[in-house]
């Protein structure tokens, strides 16, 4: 039983090794004197282990001298032996004492800042947001007031929606939203224009309210009004305001240029590797440097481990192992032909992923150029697409 | 004579249905499965071995035979034998 075993442990008890031959009679005695035993195994023929209350090992003397066996200390256990344990290793005690208190001083730090959920927003931003209101690593928990630092941040940039700051531990999380950057939707009943998004020539042009201002076949340039929402009315002064729809469909061109030397240097790895580590502390380094790098010309390759990182406390402390390789320069000239099919590949991926996924491609056309040993490769892709857009009318139009 | 008082006293309990091993001095034995054993109301230790346990008591000596077992507790009353027990008879 639980309770019992606690009981036990603060009283404090022995396990002892009894050798003798009737230790039946052994037992039978100290339970007639009633002195409790536990936990009695049979060792071999002639030894027992049992454990017993550090009182009734005491008492157990009168029995061990009618028996005529032998009785040995094995281990004492207990909170009373623990105590005198420590009576005679103050430091010991000290020390623990002063270990678990500077651990408890330590964590009532925060130790750094992670800040999550931002796209647009750069990190720096916010920690200099932070900065202004003395907000770092290394400062106090009880002086960061989380309501205050997401009422700043939220004031301060505009951008975000949302701010919550979390201190897990010695890290302090900022998680913040952004405001979505989607179209404001106008309206319905919010007189337009429809102006073109880019530059383009029309090829289709479907008005369902509002005014044409272009042809098919015409050209446009970005921010070109495509259908007005201003009809001139014959009866009355004042031009009549609509809120136009239509869909403009128009042909635009999209092209992306790549260079490409067509005579490369690369750098051959020899095999031959030097090693040196570095330790940072906070903002000081410290080299540990065996002799200058033995190499010529070289690649230098970063190993960054951070040993700070504890998991619940991140202390600022990084090694870093540079590795340096040595490298020898070749000159390789590259197959031309090789050369323009990987680069036009890799200029229509590049394209394919800025053009809108609504439109159609009309043609692709890859241009290429040898201009002081650099191959310049220009894919060009025209597609069909929607490029009206509304825009709100203002009172000056 | 003796014979004559323990026939009475175990009438007498049969009759008021009082518990035995209180009225006759009797052990009660108690299984758990075949991991635990009770007995209370012994007489003291004759043998004891992880494989064999005797036990006086006044019904005779009982015997328990099993494997890794181990006194978790004795005192005046009572014994608590832990280990996997095999069977259990009176000699």
């Amino acid at each position: 039983m639980l309770v019992i075993r606690i009981w036990n442990y603060f009283r404090g008890y022995v396990i002892i090794k009894i050798e003798g031959f009737t230790l039946e009679k052994f037992i039978n005695l100290a339970i007639s004197k009633n002195i409790i035993l536990w936990d009695i195994t049979r060792v071999d023929y002639t030894t027992l282990s049992a454990k017993v209350s550090t009182a009734g090992f005491k008492e157990l003397r009168d029995v061990v001298q009618k028996v005529g066996c032998r009785v040995n200390v094995i281990e004492k256990k207990g909170y009373p032996f623990l105590v005198s344990k420590f009576k005679y290793r103050k430091m010991l005690f000290i020390g623990a004492i002063l270990s678990i208190s500077l651990v408890i001083f330590l964590t009532s730090f925060i130790w750094s800042i992670d800040v999550i959920g931002n796209e647009r927003i750069k990190d720096e931003e916010i920690i200099k947001v932070l900065q202004s209101l003395e907000i770092s690593e290394g400062i106090r928990k009880s002086t960061a007031k989380k309501a205050d630092i997401s009422n700043t941040l939220l004031l301060s940039i505009q951008e975000l929606s949302f701010a919550n700051i979390e201190i897990r531990g010695t890290k302090m999380i900022i998680e913040v939203r952004e405001r979505s950057l989607a179209k404001i939707e106008i309206e319905k009943d919010v007189p337009c224009n429809i102006v073109a998004l880019r530059k383009a020539v029309i090829e289709k042009i479907i008005v369902k309210n509002g005014r044409a201002l272009v042809d098919k076949g015409e050209i446009v340039n970005e921010g070109q009004v495509l259908i007005s929402g201003t009809i001139n009315n014959e009866n009355s002064d004042f031009p009549l305001l609509v809120h136009s729809q239509g869909n403009i469909l128009a042909r635009t061109k999209y092209n992306q240029i790549i260079e490409e030397p067509i005579i490369k240097t690369i750098d051959e790895e020899t095999g031959e590797v030097f090693t040196t580590k570095e330790i940072v502390i906070g903002k000081k380094r410290i080299q540990l440097m065996n002799g200058e790098i033995p190499f010529k010309s070289y690649l230098e390759e970063k190993k960054i481990k951070e040993i700070g990182d504890l998991g619940l406390i991140r202390l600022p402390v990084v090694t870093i192992q540079h590795t340096y390789k040595e490298v020898k320069r070749i000159i390789i000239k590259q197959d031309i032909d090789a050369l323009k099919h990987t680069t036009a590949v890799q200029g229509t991926q590049e394209l394919m992923s800025r053009i809108p996924s609504e439109s159609s491609v009309v043609s692709k056309d890859v241009r290429y150029m040898v201009e002081e040993q650099v191959l310049i490769t220009e894919v060009i892709i025209e597609v069909i697409e929607d490029i009206g857009v509304k825009e709100k009318l203002t009172n000056t139009h | 004579m003796k014979k004559k008082i323990d026939d009475m006293k175990k009438n007498f309990s049969e009759i008021l249905e009082l518990p035995k091993e209180i009225m006759l001095d009797f052990p009660k034995i108690t299984f758990i499965g075949n991991l635990q054993l009770y007995i209370e109301n012994h007489k003291g230790i004759i043998e004891y071995g992880s494989l064999r346990i005797r036990v006086n008591t006044n019904a005779g000596i009982l015997r328990v035979v099993g494997k890794n077992m181990v006194i978790k507790t004795i005192v005046m009353e009572e014994i608590v034998i832990v280990g996997e027990i095999d069977s259990l008879e009176f000699t």
